[in-house]
């Protein structure tokens, strides 16, 4: 007669062993994204295959790769994300986490990941939410309302200039936006990392997307974790649309607001005020 | 004179050669890579080998190998598309001014292994030294060995212009060169649009350089070697949707199977594919597709004192195949079925010349090809396989022979593990047994020929 | 300059009142002493503030210095919370507004205190405008613009933490938001005295903290309205 074999030591010691490696009891965590529903079970094993190596086993932006790559990967502890619909110092949606991994963040090592399913995705995101305790505990906050975006006009244009002025954004960015501003070269992140400004000469594509729309979010939720404060408290929405307007005039792109001012330019320039510290001919 | 030697799965000589030519699938494109080559290579070798697997790539991007591989070398959907884009990311830092300059996209790839060979019904003779002793008889060889070895570099010459260049060699060391080509990538900034040029493997749905066998017998696709459907010489049209789930393409290519040095004559090749994929949710993307090559091969050649002039083929005469394909996903389990029909002319089929008659009663030569493969993926560092494939010829040129005369099935199994998994280099451990049985011997052509495949190789690459 | 200094001393003594007396009644013990360090303390150096004209000209002949480690006479320590961090036995939550401010480029007071949930006004009095950014990892981080003349924006921690807090326009702004859960606690002045009063009978452990030296804990038994003593000394490196 064979002894019984002791079941519960097993299933125990398993157990045990997978709580040693990271697996997390009672990982219910989900995302919703439209209609599809993502569960971090499957997601954990998506984030083995695509996102360990550089976000690491622990979420904590610590993977193999993390050293040699800049700009860091991010941390999915601290809950902390540049590209939301949310205000500052809030959680972002599902769906905010789900357009970050899809679009990728160019300039860096974080791919589209536009080709995996979307059930991968929102399986991902799921995943990606169990490493800080903060989803358990706080809610996302409302996205922000972003009124119709009114045509370009050279006044909104002005206008906008006038708030970058007054808000004093070239102090980072530049009066030129070339990323040259007196505090640039001592801005750090949130782990004390050296991080630039956005440079808009060299026209390329928003780290939170390429629309008009992507724009106004950035100056209006924040970047958090980064410099990039948010002006929801001190622009107004309507005036939010003649910053983007002025802001699209310092790309090298062929925008609707670079040929109005290109051609306003041509026989006004005159007129303008230099951006930059007060006493400088504002 | 490559596709003549080719065409010998319907030929009149039912003699050994055509057992000795379907038992080496991968000798047959050993051959055409090399362009009828002059060295014997046997069955008993693996001669080529094939890789697409780049640490270079991972590298550069800072990814693990299995982000763009189901099990490297096989390409998952990701992979796909960052191949379609032209080895690039598309995140404003793929041209070669980002890169490190200490960074070199260059690749070695060779497997080391330990394998076992073994043929029935083989020519032997009973007493060693004896010629009139010569009969059926069963031939087995094991040892280790090298495999061929892969030296790839691939990569962007600029943003959107890119380039591969393969120099591979036997596990001799001899070298031939199994790709080579620039591409201009999303022309007009359209991904539709994308032009490629030199020596390339043909974009199937399944790609056999970057399927997961490695045996003598295993190694290759039994469908893909009574026909050019690899490495071609020429220039291809293609492009495919936003995440490279539509997929299209458009070769002219010279007829030569790849051979380099314009041996044969001066007519073209076509070759159409077309491939959908969809968004399976949990299950996976699913990918279904067809493809169609359309050729014409000399039959004889001007000469010069009696002697063949190469390059001045004549007598052209047409084959065509046409199949279907698909790659689908149930979660961690993997299908790749294809269908394929064939069809040579008679006179390629019976290496006539055209300007002779055809010898009484022949006809096209047809026959049907499939496979079905298996992927199981326990995890992204462990995958086993398993595939059944089929050749049935459902017409022979010559009416006199059997109808399932070289006819073929082909059995192969194996698992891969991969011990590490990250951005630097790779490694696998290969285990692979195959078996394939063809009808027709050197004796009589309703014998069933098995030759088989052991094979456990250590593979990587860096 | 007078006023400004009149309402930088009114700003002060509201705060130490509000800090001394947190809700709870006088009566009680109290645990008082004196924070001082020994061996070389760091120099603090002055601060290059050149980038923001505006405060090079509000400090002008009184140059800022950093302020991560400050001293008094007696070898005191400055800016030292000191706190009951076990034992408390609670209070009613706090309901009055700590205000901190941003003037001259500094962040005054450079160490402040809330409990959970306490009303916290930020002031801008620059004629510029700072980006608040608290770096906190329990509480949510955020990063607030506040333009010259702008009202000043209600924020409230909820979770116990020392958060540093910066602005990334000024790198050279550097200040705490510490939220505790208790009434019972004091931050040092230039004398390094503190006093901890209106505590029940207990057994409390009291800690004291120095952003660059660390924390300290000494265990005190309150048994009636004595007075207890305990003093904290931190071993300072030069660096």
């Amino acid at each position: 007669m064979r002894p019984k074999t002791p079941v519960a030591a097993w299933v125990s010691g398993v157990v045990i062993l997978l709580s040693a490696v990271g697996a997390r009891p009672g990982v219910a965590q989900e995302s919703h994204i439209g209609t599809l529903t993502g569960h971090a079970a499957a997601g954990k094993k998506v984030y083995r295959r695509y996102c360990i190596l550089c976000h690491g086993a622990d979420g904590d932006g610590t993977g193999e790769n993390a050293m040699w790559i800049d700009p860091k990967p991010r941390d999915f502890t601290l809950a902390v994300f540049k590209c939301r619909s949310t205000p500052t110092g809030t959680l972002p949606t599902d769906q905010d986490l789900f357009d970050a991994m899809t679009r990728g963040f160019v300039t860096t090592n974080m791919p589209q990941w536009l080709p995996l399913t979307h059930q991968n995705r929102a399986d991902a995101v799921a995943y990606i939410k169990t490493f800080s305790p903060k989803w358990k505990t706080l809610k996302p906050g409302t996205p922000i309302t972003i009124p119709p975006e009114p045509v370009a006009t050279i006044e909104s244009i002005l206008r906008g200039r006038g708030l970058f002025q007054k808000m004093e954004c070239w102090k980072c960015h530049g009066p030129a936006g070339h990323g040259d501003g007196p505090s640039a070269a001592t801005l750090t992140d949130n782990k004390d990392r050296p991080i630039p400004p956005y440079n808009f000469s060299t026209g390329s594509r928003f780290k939170c997307g390429v629309t008009n729309q992507d724009l106004y979010r950035v100056f209006m939720t924040g970047l958090d974790g980064t410099p990039m404060p948010s002006f929801a408290d001190d622009i107004k929405p309507a005036e939010g649309w003649d910053l983007v307007h002025f802001l699209r005039t310092m790309q090298p792109l062929n925008t609707p607001e670079a040929a109005i001012w290109k051609t306003w330019l041509a026989s006004h320039a005159q007129e303008l005020k230099p951006i930059g510290p007060p006493g400088t001919g504002q | 004179m490559v596709r003549g030697f080719l065409r010998g799965a319907g030929s009149v000589q039912g003699s050994w050669l055509v057992s000795g030519v379907v038992t080496g699938a991968c000798l047959i494109g050993a051959l055409a890579v090399s362009g009828g080559g002059s060295k014997a290579y046997t069955a008993y070798s693996l001669a080529v080998h094939k890789t697409k697997a780049i640490p270079a790539f991972a590298r550069k991007y800072g990814l693990a190998c299995s982000a763009c591989h189901t099990a490297w070398p096989e390409l998952n959907a990701f992979g796909q598309r960052f191949r379609d884009n032209g080895y690039q990311l598309m995140n404003d830092r793929d041209s070669p001014i980002w890169q490190n300059p200490s960074y070199i996209p260059v690749t070695f790839r060779i497997t080391p292994n330990w394998h076992r060979e073994s043929a029935t019904k083989q020519p032997v003779d009973a007493v060693p030294g004896n010629p009139a002793t010569t009969g059926p008889g069963t031939l087995t060889v094991s040892g280790f060995d090298l495999s061929g070895m892969d030296l790839w570099t691939a990569g962007t010459l600029y943003k959107n212009i890119s380039f591969v260049l393969l120099p591979s060699s036997d596990n001799t060391g001899a070298f031939h060169f199994e790709a080579a080509f620039v591409r201009f990538d999303n022309l007009w900034n359209s991904h539709w649009i994308n032009f490629k040029v030199g020596k390339f493997e043909l974009d199937n749905l399944v790609s056999e350089k970057r399927f997961l066998f490695l045996s003598g017998n295993g190694g290759a696709y039994q469908a893909y070697h009574f026909g050019p459907v690899t490495d071609t010489l020429g220039f291809t049209n293609f492009g495919r949707g936003e995440n490279s789930y539509t997929r299209y393409g458009i070769a002219v290519l010279s007829n030569t199977d790849g051979a380099v040095g314009l041996p044969a004559s001066q007519s073209y090749d076509t070759y159409l594919t077309f491939s959908h994929a969809i968004d399976a949710g949990a299950l996976g993307v699913e990918r279904l597709g067809a493809y169609a090559y359309i050729g014409r091969r000399p039959t004889y050649f001007q000469t010069s004192g009696g002697a063949p002039i190469p390059g001045t083929g004549l007598g052209n005469k047409s084959f065509y195949q046409v199949g279907v394909a698909g790659d689908f996903f149930f979660g961690d389990l993997e299908l790749l079925p294809l269908f394929l029909h064939a069809n040579d002319n008679a006179y390629l089929a019976t290496s006539t010349a055209g300007n002779v008659a055809l010898p009484a009663g022949a006809r096209d030569a047809k026959w049907n090809a499939a496979f079905l493969e298996a992927h199981y993926y326990i995890n992204p560092q462990l995958v086993f396989t398993g595939r059944y494939e089929t050749v049935r010829m459902s017409q022979q040129a010559d009416p006199a022979l059997p109808s399932d005369l070289g006819n073929i099935d082909a059995y192969s199994g194996g698992v891969r593990w991969y011990p590490i998994m990250f951005s630097r280099a790779g490694l696998s451990w290969h285990t692979e047994v195959s078996a394939v049985r063809t009808r027709g011997s050197a004796f009589a052509a309703t014998d069933g020929v098995w030759t088989s495949s052991v094979f456990s190789g250590l593979d990587f690459d860096f | 300059m007078r006023t400004v200094h009149i309402s930088l001393l009114a700003i002060t003594v509201l705060g130490t009142a509000a800090m001394m007396v947190p809700g709870v009644p006088p009566a009680g013990g109290t645990i008082s002493g004196k924070v001082t360090y020994t061996g070389t303390a760091p120099k603090m150096k002055p601060i290059d503030m050149a980038k923001e004209p505006n405060c090079v000209t509000q400090h002008a002949g009184a140059p800022v210095m950093t302020e991560n480690v400050v001293t008094g006479p007696g070898n005191a320590l400055r800016w030292v919370l000191i706190y009951v961090s076990a034992g408390d036995q609670g209070s009613a939550p706090a309901t009055e507004t700590v205000r901190l401010d941003q003037k001259g480029c500094q962040y005054i007071p450079h160490v402040l205190v809330v409990q959970p949930n306490q009303p916290l006004d930020i002031y801008n009095d620059d004629p510029h405008s700072h980006n608040i950014h608290p770096l906190a990892k329990v509480n949510p981080e955020w990063n607030k613009s506040q333009p010259a003349g702008a009202p000043p924006i209600h924020a409230k921690w909820e979770k116990p933490e020392f958060i540093p807090v910066k602005c990334n326009v000024h790198p050279w702004m550097h200040g705490w938001h510490l939220v505790i859960a208790t009434a019972h606690y004091a931050v040092s002045g230039e004398d390094g005295a503190f006093s901890l009063q209106g505590l029940p009978p207990g057994k409390y452990t009291v800690t004291a903290w120095q952003e660059q030296f660390g924390t300290q804990t000494q265990d005190v038994t309150i048994s009636g309205n004595e007075t207890k003593t305990i003093n904290f000394v931190f071993k300072a490196t030069p660096y």
